[in-house]
């Protein structure tokens, strides 16, 4: 029951219960292979529901993270190439640019007092054109995320005898292994950046504001809480936040792809994320930890319907039915934790 | 009990002829909201140790008054003092560094905060040297206040929006009063508030009034409660300060007088308004008091 009392608790439930099913109606569901097929669906959007969710406490959206998405790798792409800059500079560049970006955000919404759904959604579309403007529409190889091929003799025993011999062996760079290439690099990166922002949500007094201001915004400025500058703050973490998967997602692909309907879908993923995880839209509460459970939760529902065999045709469909579950769930779990009002 | 803390260098500040012992003052405060004048020219001054009640109608001003002294909103004409020296709130925070903290009528409480969070908004205790909040200290720190108070708070870690009217109220005013601040604003501290919580509250107030550490600016709606807790009471009319009388040489008749006589006088000014083209008979000249 204390599970429950966790604003976690319902979707950790429904994960949990989701993966035993797949589990037991499919043969190769729990294995290590399907585990790291799995974690491209997964470690990406939980790190951009996290950010997410330091917007969603406020009461507000971010959606302009589906530009972020997808102009952060374009930068970095000619911050390396035309400009010349080595990767990492190039990396950090192009991540300055999305926190300015965040930044403008924060003060059309905070600042101007424009709703930030009108807000986000007009830099999203004008962050995504901009994309396809600098980008002429084309693909392009991620800098530094190309595979290097050498030769190398390889030592193999066949029927008990050593054999040696040449063979080619595919090699990616430090820089790639490190920023979403390597197998592991995005659910480390996921599981380092929940982990702190989480501490930060709820042991720090950013943290503290933030929930302040979801909850009563002109209450936390009668107390002196600097309203306008902690949205900002959150604005910016949210857009380089999702500058930076936008990247590791370029590098892991090692191809730029100025797509806007597939960062859009992605958009709306990481939200859904955030907000299956337990974060209410209406803001004054959240969790950093649900987020990454609300991603999990959606990966385990994609890959475990693609092992059953499940049309294509129909992820989305069950996407949207669990997304309706979820905050069903939500709702409940919200009214049995705050349960007691009144009661006596 | 010691010597009051004095928060401003006094070296540096040559002591203003008259009204010494004043500790606030505010001269010829104006504010308008567009087309609203809120305050037309208000002037008040606040003793030390003194509990200043501030009476009038809704809307008469008192709320923005209170606002305007807290550092939440600037007046748009007039001069604030503290201790002397001029004082111009840039912000919340930097009345509260000055030493003046305010219990507002809304209740700046935070719904999804629990009690201590509450009670310890941008006071948090923290750690050094990594920031994180001490809640522990907070909340050992926040019970000893309300114990202090001698308001009942089952749980201090729950959130407010589980706690009653009268409740929140007490750990609104709890807050205040853990704040070392010299001067405390109390916007209506006893709206919705239980009889016997409105008691305790009264009875912290005469504590304190009491201690002298602090000066009090409570705006309340009840007179006879005005009577009970308070040194001077302030009436402010349509923008202005009609009344200035110490408790003791006034009383809630003549206060309630006041309230009527301008009531009729503002509906006669109606009245006369909407019947202008007809001859007037009762009203030759303002009214003269019999």
């Amino acid at each position: 029951m204390r599970l429950i009392a966790l604003r976690e608790g319902s979707i950790i439930v429904v994960t949990v219960v989701t993966a035993i099913y797949f589990a037991a109606n499919t043969s190769s569901f729990f294995t290590g292979t399907n585990f790291k097929t799995l974690l491209p669906y997964f470690a990406p959007f939980a790190i951009l529901a996290a950010g997410e969710v330091f917007v969603m406490i406020l009461g507000e959206i971010d959606l302009s993270i589906g530009a972020m998405y997808l102009f952060a790798p374009i930068l970095f792409f000619k911050m390396n190439t035309s400009v010349g800059l080595p990767l990492v500079p190039a990396v950090i560049v192009a991540l300055l640019m999305c926190a300015a970006v965040g930044a403008v955000n924060g003060f059309f919404v905070a600042v101007v007092g424009i709703n930030s759904f009108v807000t986000t959604l007009a830099m999203l579309f004008t962050f995504e054109g901009l994309a396809l403007i600098v980008s002429h529409g084309t693909p392009v190889a991620t800098p530094g995320a190309s595979l290097h091929t050498t030769t190398q003799n390889v030592t193999h025993i066949v029927n008990g005898h050593t054999v040696t011999l040449p063979e080619q062996v595919n090699h990616i760079s430090t820089f790639a292994k490190i920023f979403g290439g390597g197998t592991y690099s995005e659910l480390i990166w996921a599981v380092g950046i929940i982990a702190l922002l989480q501490v930060v949500l709820t042991f720090t007094r950013w943290g503290l504001y933030t929930v302040a201001i979801g909850s009563n915004k002109l209450g936390a400025a009668e107390a002196g809480v600097r309203v306008k500058l902690v949205m900002i703050r959150n604005y910016v973490l949210c857009a380089t936040l999702a500058g930076l998967v936008g990247i590791f997602e370029a590098v892991r692909a090692a191809t730029v792809q100025p797509d806007p309907a597939g960062a859009n879908e992605i958009l709306f993923l990481a939200v859904a994320a955030g907000v299956i995880g337990g974060t209410l839209l209406t803001g004054g509460s959240g969790t950093v930890v649900g987020a990454l459970i609300g991603a999990l939760f959606l990966g385990v529902l994609k890959e475990g319907l693609i092992l059953q065999g499940v049309n294509a045709n129909y992820l989305l469909f069950y996407t949207g039915l669990a997304v309706i579950v979820a905050m069903t769930a939500n709702v409940f779990v919200g009214r049995a934790r705050r349960g007691q009002t009144g009661g006596g | 009990m010691a010597e009051p803390p004095n928060t401003q260098p006094q070296a540096t500040a040559p002591a203003t002829a008259d009204a010494s012992d004043d500790v606030l003052r505010v001269e010829h405060i104006a504010k308008r909201f567009g087309p609203v004048t809120a305050l037309r020219d208000v002037s008040l001054h606040l003793k030390k140790g003194e509990v200043l009640g501030l009476l009038g109608d809704n809307g008469a001003g008192k709320s923005t008054l209170i606002k305007i002294i807290s550092g939440f909103q600037k007046p748009d004409a007039g001069r604030m003092f503290l201790h002397g020296q001029p004082y111009e709130p840039k912000s919340v925070d930097d009345a509260r560094a000055k030493g003046i903290d305010t219990v507002y009528q809304d209740l700046a409480l935070i719904d999804e905060l629990s009690v201590y969070h509450n009670m310890f908004l941008r006071r948090e205790r923290v750690f050094r040297p990594v920031p994180l909040l001490n809640n522990r200290e907070m909340k050992r720190e926040a019970r000893r206040a309300l114990d202090g108070i001698g308001i009942n708070i089952p749980r201090i870690d729950v959130a407010v929006a589980r706690l009653s009217g009268g409740q929140r109220q007490a750990i609104a005013v709890a807050r205040t009063v853990n704040s070392e601040s010299d001067i405390i604003l109390l916007d209506e501290p006893l709206a919705a508030m239980g009889v016997k919580e409105g008691a305790q509250i009264l009875d912290l107030v005469a504590r304190l009034k009491e201690e002298g550490r602090v000066s009090i600016i409570m705006i309340l709606h009840n007179y006879v409660q005005v009577f009970e807790a308070c040194d001077r009471v302030n009436m402010i009319q349509e923008g202005r300060i009609t009344l200035d009388r110490p408790t003791s040489e006034t009383s809630v008749e003549e206060i309630t007088n006041i309230v009527v006589d301008e009531y009729r006088r503002a509906r006669e000014e109606e009245h006369a308004n909407s019947h202008a083209a007809e001859p007037e008979t009762a009203a030759d000249g303002p009214p003269s008091q019999p």
